[in-house]
């Protein structure tokens, strides 16, 4: 059970790092952007293609995969979502979705559609009642505490991250005071797609990385983000967090049932909201 | 200084605004009545930049403002004050005006003063957040936050709806010193009549998307009766 339980943290730390740019962008641009599976996935594949020329340093590799997916994600944001700004949804849902389509194809071309493995980089495990722990799951954990604390600072502490805060509550009053709302917004998208890359790189040892990687992990983020409430930044925590145990629990006893299960907890957060509403 | 030249504004198909002019002179206090719907938001969102004129075009300061958007606007000196009284709820009072301060390269501390001279008991209540103000806190709130950094036009939905007498003349002695001072011009969209006669420079009524009538003589603004036709 404590083995689950560990297991469900580090899946709900990395639901947390992929759910959050998600999160912010519709909360901010009311986009639903599908293209963030894309840049998740082609920053694993960076990372995975820098590794072994970097001598095999974990660190260096996953820095060194991020930088490169900045300007992926600026790209998206520049010269497709901002297209989108303020047209319906389902606009930007096809845009958005083809761009993981395209991603897709790009990734089987490149690199192929085998399955590639990744070594897990601390190697340690530990003994505690009876079960073994990776170290690295609980690094994993960890690390999401300590993303969720520096955003928590960063939204709450800087300028640009009030403008943001402001902006997701009323987007025309920041403007109305003279301040460029998409610069922010393309700040926090590039932000958003890096800490999808870091959760992706982070998730490769433990998984796999394979060309639908992105298709696999961006619905469950999207029930996460439906769950912790779009644009809630404390909600999307508990709700991957949450999640993650739901998957990790429910996979314990019944394995194929455990990606279906997120849907029926988002099923009823979704009944429960319209409810009280 | 703001031109509004016979403009159209659509919602979708859904055509709200036909033919509307008006203009303001500096240091002047306009006043826009009308009945609800009458189209008095859409014309304040059109000239602000928030809504583009399906046809016809606004001026501001010499300058035909078709191609600008509503922050480049702000940045020329124009504030539109929503008629929500709509505050960044999630963030504390010193932080709107932080923002106001950010946004016009204005430092916080003379952002503050401006804030506080407008109305001094903004100062007690500093770091709660704004969400949690009343309705009048959030309105001075909203004004002072829209002064900071000198604008030149201000925009101001309704600023009395929803409020009790007395922080309504808390509003209006905010709106006088406002007028008196004189270096900022405004337009006021308000349905309280007896604010509209003791502050209003000039009065426009619009009805159902038309600029129906403008009252220029200062007899005919204190006789409400007229206007009362129109609420
Ligand atoms: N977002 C919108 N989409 C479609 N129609 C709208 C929208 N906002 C307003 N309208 C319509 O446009 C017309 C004018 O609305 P507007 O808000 O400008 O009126 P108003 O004079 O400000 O009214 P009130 O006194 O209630 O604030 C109304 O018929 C309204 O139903
Ligand atoms: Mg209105």
């Amino acid at each position: 059970m404590i083995e689950s339980a560990i297991y469900g943290l580090t899946i709900g730390a990395i639901l947390y790092f992929v759910s959050i740019g998600l999160s912010i962008t519709f909360g901010t641009m009311r986009i639903i952007n599908f293209a963030h599976g894309m840049v998740y996935a082609l920053g694993v594949y960076f990372f995975i293609t820098f590794l072994p020329r970097v001598g095999g340093n974990f660190v260096i590799s996953a820095l060194l995969a991020i930088a490169a997916a900045i300007p992926v994600g600026y790209a998206i944001e520049r010269f497709v979502i901002r297209r989108l700004y303020g047209e319906s949804l389902d606009y930007a849902i096809i845009a958005t979705y083809a761009l993981l389509l395209i991603g897709t194809d790009a990734i089987k071309w490149i690199w192929g559609t085998v399955p590639q493995q990744v070594t897990e980089p601390i190697g340690i495990s530990f003994r505690f009642f009876g079960g073994g722990f990776p170290l690295y799951r609980v690094v994993i954990s960890l690390s999401a505490l300590v993303l969720f604390l520096g955003l928590n600072l960063f939204f709450r502490k800087t300028v640009i991250g009030r403008i943001v805060i402001a902006a997701l509550d009323d987007s025309e009053g920041v403007q109305c005071l003279g301040l460029d709302v998409n610069k922010y917004f393309s700040i926090v998208f590039v932000l958003g797609s890096c800490l999808a890359v870091l959760g992706g790189i982070l998730y490769a040892p433990i998984s796999a990385a394979d060309p639908y990687m992105g298709h696999d992990i961006l619905l469950i983020a999207f029930a996460v983000v439906i769950v912790g409430g779009m644009g809630n930044l404390t909600g999307t925590f508990i709700s991957a967090l949450a999640l993650g145990l739901v998957i990790a629990i429910t996979g314990r006893y019944w394995s194929e049932a455990a990606d279906t299960m997120v849907f029926a907890v988002m099923a009823i957060v979704l009944i429960y909201k319209s409810y009280k509403a | 200084m703001l031109d509004v030249k016979e403009i159209d504004a659509a919602y979708g198909r859904a055509k709200v605004l036909h033919d509307v002019s008006l203009n303001v002179n500096r240091g002047e206090m306009v006043f826009i009545v009308g009945r609800n719907g009458a189209g008095k938001t859409t014309l304040l969102k059109t000239i602000s930049g928030l809504m583009k004129p399906a046809k016809g075009y606004v001026s501001f300061e010499g300058r035909d403002t078709r191609g600008l958007t509503a922050v480049k606007l702000a940045r020329l000196g124009m504030r539109y004050v929503a008629q929500d009284k709509k505050v960044f709820g999630n963030l504390t009072v010193r932080s709107n005006i932080e923002l106001a301060a950010y946004a016009s390269g204005v430092a916080m501390p003379s952002a503050i003063e401006r804030v506080t001279s407008i109305y001094p008991d903004i100062s007690k209540f500093m770091d709660r957040k704004a969400g949690g103000l009343s309705g009048g806190q959030r309105e001075i709130l909203l004004i002072g936050r829209a002064m900071v950094g000198s604008p030149r036009l201000l925009l101001i939905d309704e600023p009395t709806e929803g409020l009790a007498a007395i922080v309504i003349e808390d509003i209006m002695r905010i709106l006088t010193r406002m007028k008196e001072g004189s270096e900022v011009s405004a337009i006021i969209v308000e349905q309280n009549l007896s604010v509209v006669n003791r502050l209003a420079d000039r009065i426009y009524i619009m009805k159902e998307g038309k600029m129906i009538r403008e009252i220029a003589d200062k007899a005919q603004m204190t006789d409400t009766s007229e206007m009362e036709n129109y609420l």
